[in-house]
């Protein structure tokens, strides 16, 4: 892999236009900012990755047409995890600058490129932030904010961030060292399958805390058992395990969703009227 | 509840879906937890906000927008909802069922705004033909921040507005009765379904044991979140060691 990036460089010393730092750093902050600001069901980040394209497609481009083709190049449907997907924009900017100084890609190849690509950066990405990252950042958040104490939500509020645009940079940096071979070089031996796999095991056994702590869900139910008063939470349910109703709640509706019988907002629904109903007649 | 104090939370409502905070608006801003916190200092109590913010968050922790879609405006629900919340003072439990529905009315606006926002991506399209890229970078925020920011601040600012009134006259019927009570029956059970589509992304066979460890940890010895993390953690290291290892072998 080395070797062939550095082949590429040779090839590449007379070039006409060449992007600075300055260039990729200014596309990369539209994107970060931009992505999602028109986000709609025609074109998705359509529109966001033509605005930061813009820039680069104006200074590689001088002559006119070309400008014109370049900017309706990228105002295509596009779609993919801001973050983890920025490999996809360093790559395409790599590209359109080869492109520009002479290089033979077409259209499609670019093309090829970006819609190759999102769909798989979707999925990893996804996982990864929306999966792991921010779950487990908020879970924190919440367990020093649910006392009261402030920096829970500032550890959302500018941890997070950071995080995100940490990954998001280097990814778009990687992306436009590396070119079009940016992807290959990230899913080269797995080894992002296994960051995924040891993310998602902080993760569940994060949530498994978060069961104990956050879900309640106690019954009321007592009778008597002869001359014996038997209260069912405390001298069974209890007896057995602390938090076993919340435990048991939590993988029933796991499993429900798994399942994907019921949507979302149907289980909502349902839990919402079996604890209002039981609430109401004393049962829990 | 001021007007004053309506219109700022209608702005941090538009806000949270918004480019203006390094993009991550939609990632951070719209998260309860931080939402009950700025509702909070809005509201003069930052902490009571961010409790009830931490409390609503429980619902959302699974939130995921894959493909453009929005099961749950969980922003309406911390913005909104921990305003009501602190301005009536009622149990974190019963704000939680407030927000819960104000979160599943968000999803009408997303659908509208997805929709139209199509039509601006054609403005663009018109510049780019033009060869104008300033057009073509100016259509993809600017007429969606106008519109957004008129209509959220519309919204946060009527439902406040009138929902205070009406839920203090809603609570003082309910006195009294088990309704709420029933209530926050409902706000202890939801947060399972935060937790339970969180662990559909990812929990695996595999995974079901560090569920189940963290679980354990708190229910028997009241270890911290962040001490589960730890333990997450270490579980963490150790799986990536052992697959380093088989990797080693390959190559060897």
């Amino acid at each position: 892999m080395a070797a062939n990036v550095e082949n590429n460089a040779v090839q590449e010393t007379d070039k006409r236009i060449k992007l600075d730092k300055k260039d990729i750093r200014r596309s990369y902050w539209l994107w970060q900012f931009f992505s999602h600001a028109n986000y709609n069901y025609e074109r998705m980040q359509g529109g966001a990755f033509a605005m930061c394209m813009a820039p680069i497609i104006k200074k590689l481009y001088p002559d006119r047409e070309e400008k014109i083709a370049g900017l309706q190049r990228h105002l295509t449907f596009f779609n993919t995890n801001p973050n983890v997907g920025a490999v996809i924009h360093g790559a395409v900017i790599s590209m359109e600058e080869e492109r520009a100084n002479g290089a033979e890609i077409s259209d499609e190849a670019i093309n090829a490129v970006k819609t190759g690509m999102m769909g798989p950066m979707a999925g990893i990405g996804d996982a990864l932030d929306q999966g792991v990252i921010i779950p487990l950042v908020v879970a924190l958040g919440i367990s020093f904010g649910s006392t009261g104490n402030l920096f829970g939500p500032l550890l959302v509020l500018i941890g997070l961030p950071i995080i995100l645009m940490l990954i998001a940079y280097n990814c778009w940096m990687k992306g436009y060292s590396l070119g079009s071979s940016a992807i290959t070089a990230m899913l080269a031996g797995g080894r992002m399958k296994q960051l995924i796999g040891a993310a998602g095991i902080l993760g569940c056994t994060v949530m498994g805390g978060l069961v104990a702590t956050s879900v309640s869900f106690k019954t009321a139910i007592a009778f008597n058992i002869g001359e014996q008063a038997f209260d069912l939470q405390s001298q069974l349910f209890d007896a057995i395990m602390p938090g076993l109703l919340p435990l048991g709640v939590t993988l029933g509706v796991y499993a429900l969703l798994r399942k994907e019988k019921f949507t979302s907002i149907q289980i909502m629904l349902g839990l919402v009227v079996i604890g209002f109903v039981g609430g109401m007649v004393g049962i829990f | 509840m001021s007007w004053l104090q309506a219109l700022i939370i209608g702005v941090l409502y538009y806000l949270s879906d918004a480019p203006w905070f390094f993009g991550e608006g939609y990632y951070v801003l719209q998260r309860p937890i931080v939402a009950g916190f700025l509702t909070g200092l809005v509201m003069g109590d930052p902490v009571t906000g961010t409790i009830i913010g931490a409390t609503i968050n429980l619902i959302y922790l699974g939130h995921l927008n894959v493909g453009g879609s929005m099961p749950s405006d969980m922003a309406v629900a911390g913005y909104i909802g921990t305003a009501l919340a602190i301005a009536t003072n009622v149990s974190t439990e019963v704000a939680l069922a407030i927000a819960v529905p104000l979160g599943l009315l968000g999803t009408i606006w997303w659908v509208g705004k997805m929709t139209i926002d199509s039509f601006f991506v054609h403005w663009a399209d018109s510049y780019a033909a033009k060869g104008d890229e300033k057009g073509v970078m100016l259509m993809n925020w600017l007429p969606s921040a106008v519109m957004m920011l008129v209509f959220k601040v519309i919204v946060a600012v009527v439902i406040l507005m009138a929902g205070v009134p009406l839920m203090e006259s809603f609570l003082n019927v309910v006195q009294g009765t088990n309704i709420l009570h029933a209530l926050e029956v409902v706000g202890g059970l939801l947060p399972a379904l935060g937790i339970g589509l969180n662990l559909r992304a990812i929990l695996k066979n595999e995974t079901m044991p560090f569920l189940l460890v963290g679980f354990l940890l708190v229910a028997y010895f009241q270890i911290s979140i962040v001490g589960v993390a730890m333990f997450g953690l270490v579980f963490a290291l150790i799986y990536m060691q052992m697959n380093q290892k088989e990797d080693a072998s390959y190559g060897g």
